[in-house]
């Protein structure tokens, strides 16, 4: 345990040296969040007010609206699901990077960072090439015998969830690595000693301790998802439209702006929430990936 | 009040980004082969007559030509937008009256000629298939539209646009000349005898591949696409029979800050030569009636200008005025 809070406390102290001191430091920031986020944020809720007419009709329509709440539900559903695939298959993952040979690990984790800088949409394409029915995937399970009809995989809620849960994965994959190394391995060898079987070790010792990394994870790869625009796009069906396409759709091809930033505002004021109820049960410090 | 501060806002995000110098034009389009060939075709030639070098800027982004409009802060000479949202876009006040005394629209067919606009190309929806994957390739859209006939996947064009819902309407049987005012609910109730067949093309390239593949065998394709898909070497057939048309039209964007050389511009893209090029290049129809004779005959007669025999016009007109209620039954039936 000790060593734990020897490491704690010494990333306080480094992030404590570069805080800035005074308020004029913090002006450049300001400015620039002030400039590229809080002006187009405000500019885009008058739109929502204003346009075509002023009044709160343009949010009554996107609330009041059967299929725009199928698309709010959508979501979702998606960003829930594929936050929970991600966490089921990230935690073994980083643990087994936690655990492995530094020089392996780090073999593995420029494979992770490689995917990452891979242009999305050729990922995107990739999969779709993978998926269909005269794909890869599909080609080879009937080749083998297992099926005699191709599965549907793609332009679906199950190819959507593969695409995004696939470019998910290093962003839950990274914080829970770093909160998992941190674990003294010594602790699950103590909880052993005391006559902790495996289930134990992994319920009683090791998931609190990592709790705070897969929360933070978790988070981060929901609100990610919930702003999803391409991968949606290109591997679902219609029938899986998520918010970041109806929003395109109004601002791009509708060149209806007040519906779009209504709906865009309703997408920021949720992902602001949640982010506010993490602060509120996790506090400031533990929410940066730590 | 609070309109300005909004635009106002808008412009000053807007002028970080810059305009465009006196002595070049900058044009947009959707990118991809047509753009490329709009360059060659249109642009070099243009380059090279008047010392103007032209910069090209896209894809065309609706929501960015109204952002660059309100803010005054235009960047764009010259684009090329679909022809139902050059008529909705000039009702609205976002684009410059083109200068007829320096373009001659004598020669351009008049179904692509408005105040604001010329057509650009012109192409048709047109029943593409993959010979080689099907016993055999359905000629119309009533056979499109039945799967006891033709079972298996079929391709669509994913957005609200003119060509699907003609299409549906036909296969139900309503004649060409009746087609408007829509009628949308006879429309959809006919697309959802096939909705769980569907599979939506969003871009011309996906369009082929989902052709080629055979992961949809066949489907409502821009005839272009088909040209481009048969030269590749896919065994392909294209049915002509009630090929929709439409046509991109080029535009220019109100307080755009080339006027008189856009209008030049303009002026030779639509001329007789630079439109025939760009039909050879891109399979697509020139809209100047004397670039017929200046294709070989091979050529000419795989576009859609030749196909006239039971050609249907989708209403540009018609679409301008419904786009919007279009749009959101479209979408909301689509998510259904």
């Amino acid at each position: 345990m000790s060593t734990y809070i020897d490491v704690a406390s010494e990333t306080a102290t480094t992030s404590k040296a570069i805080r800035p001191t005074g308020f004029g430091e913090i002006i450049p920031a300001l400015l620039f969040v002030g400039i590229f986020f809080i002006v187009p944020v405000v500019a885009l809720l008058l739109r929502s007010v204003l346009e075509p007419v002023v009044g709160f009709g343009n949010y009554a329509e996107l609330l009041g609206s059967a299929t725009y709440l199928k698309i709010f539900a959508n979501t979702f559903i998606v960003s829930g699901l594929v936050t929970a695939i991600s966490l089921l298959i990230g935690f073994p993952v980083a643990w087994t990077l936690a655990i492995m040979p530094s020089r392996l690990a780090s073999l593995i984790f420029a494979v992770l960072l490689l995917s990452m800088w891979t242009n999305l949409l050729a990922r995107t394409y990739a999969w779709m090439v993978l998926l269909q029915r005269t794909g890869l995937i599909n080609k080879m399970l009937m080749g083998m015998g297992l099926i005699d009809q191709p599965l549907p995989l793609v332009n679906n809620l199950t190819g959507v969830t593969i695409g995004m849960t696939y470019i998910m994965l290093p962003f839950i994959i990274l914080p829970l690595y770093g909160v998992i190394k941190k674990i003294d391995p010594t602790v699950l060898q103590a909880a052993a000693l005391c006559g902790a079987n495996r289930w134990q070790c992994l319920t009683r010792v090791l998931l609190p301790l990592a709790a705070r990394g897969m929360v933070a994870g978790a988070l981060m790869v929901f609100v990610m998802s919930l702003g999803y625009y391409v991968t949606p796009s290109l591997l679902g069906g219609t029938a899986n439209m998520m918010l970041a396409e109806l929003i395109a759709q109004f601002v791009q091809s509708l060149v209806n702006w007040g519906m779009g930033g209504a709906a865009a505002l309703v997408l920021l004021v949720v992902t602001l929430s949640l982010y506010a109820v993490q602060l509120r049960l996790f506090g400031v410090q533990n929410t940066g990936g730590r | 009040m609070k309109r300005t501060i909004a635009l106002a806002a808008f412009a000053a995000i807007l002028a970080v980004s810059g305009t465009a110098k006196a002595d070049t034009l900058v044009f947009t389009s959707w990118g991809g082969t047509t753009q490329d060939a709009q360059k060659v075709a249109w642009a070099n030639p243009f380059t090279d007559k008047t010392g103007i070098v032209i910069a090209q800027d896209g894809p065309t982004d609706y929501g960015k030509l109204k952002a660059m409009v309100e803010a005054g802060q235009v960047s764009w000479d010259v684009v090329d937008v679909e022809g139902d949202y050059a008529a909705q876009a000039g009702k609205d006040g976002l684009l410059e009256k083109l200068d007829f005394s320096v373009i001659d629209k004598s020669k351009l067919d008049p179904r692509f000629v408005t105040d604001y606009s010329v057509g650009s190309f012109y192409y048709s929806f047109v029943i593409g298939c993959n010979a080689d994957a099907v016993k055999a390739c359905p000629k119309t859209w009533a056979d499109l539209f039945d799967t006891t006939k033709f079972p298996g996947k079929r391709t669509f064009y994913k957005w609200s646009a003119p060509g699907v819902i003609e299409a549906a309407l036909l296969a139900d049987g309503v004649p060409a000349d009746k087609l408007y005012p829509l009628d949308l609910d006879r429309a959809f109730k006919k697309l959802d005898t096939i909705k769980s067949d569907i599979i939506w093309w969003s871009s011309g390239a996906q369009s082929q591949q989902l052709l080629a593949s055979a992961e949809a065998p066949f489907g409502s394709l821009w005839n272009g696409r088909m040209t481009a898909l048969a030269a590749s070497g896919v065994k392909t057939e294209t049915s002509w029979e009630q090929n929709i048309t439409a046509a991109d039209s080029l535009v220019v964007p109100k307080g755009a800050p080339n006027f008189e050389a856009a209008m030049k511009f303009i002026a030779l893209a639509t001329s007789a030569q630079p439109q025939a090029d760009l039909a050879k290049a891109t399979g697509y129809a020139p809209i100047n009636i004397d670039s017929a004779k200046l294709m070989d005959p091979a050529t000419a007669k795989t576009l859609p200008d030749q196909q006239t025999a039971s050609q249907v016009n989708a209403s540009m007109a018609y679409w301008a005025e419904n786009r919007d209620a279009i749009g959101k039954r479209w979408y909301a039936w689509q998510a259904k």
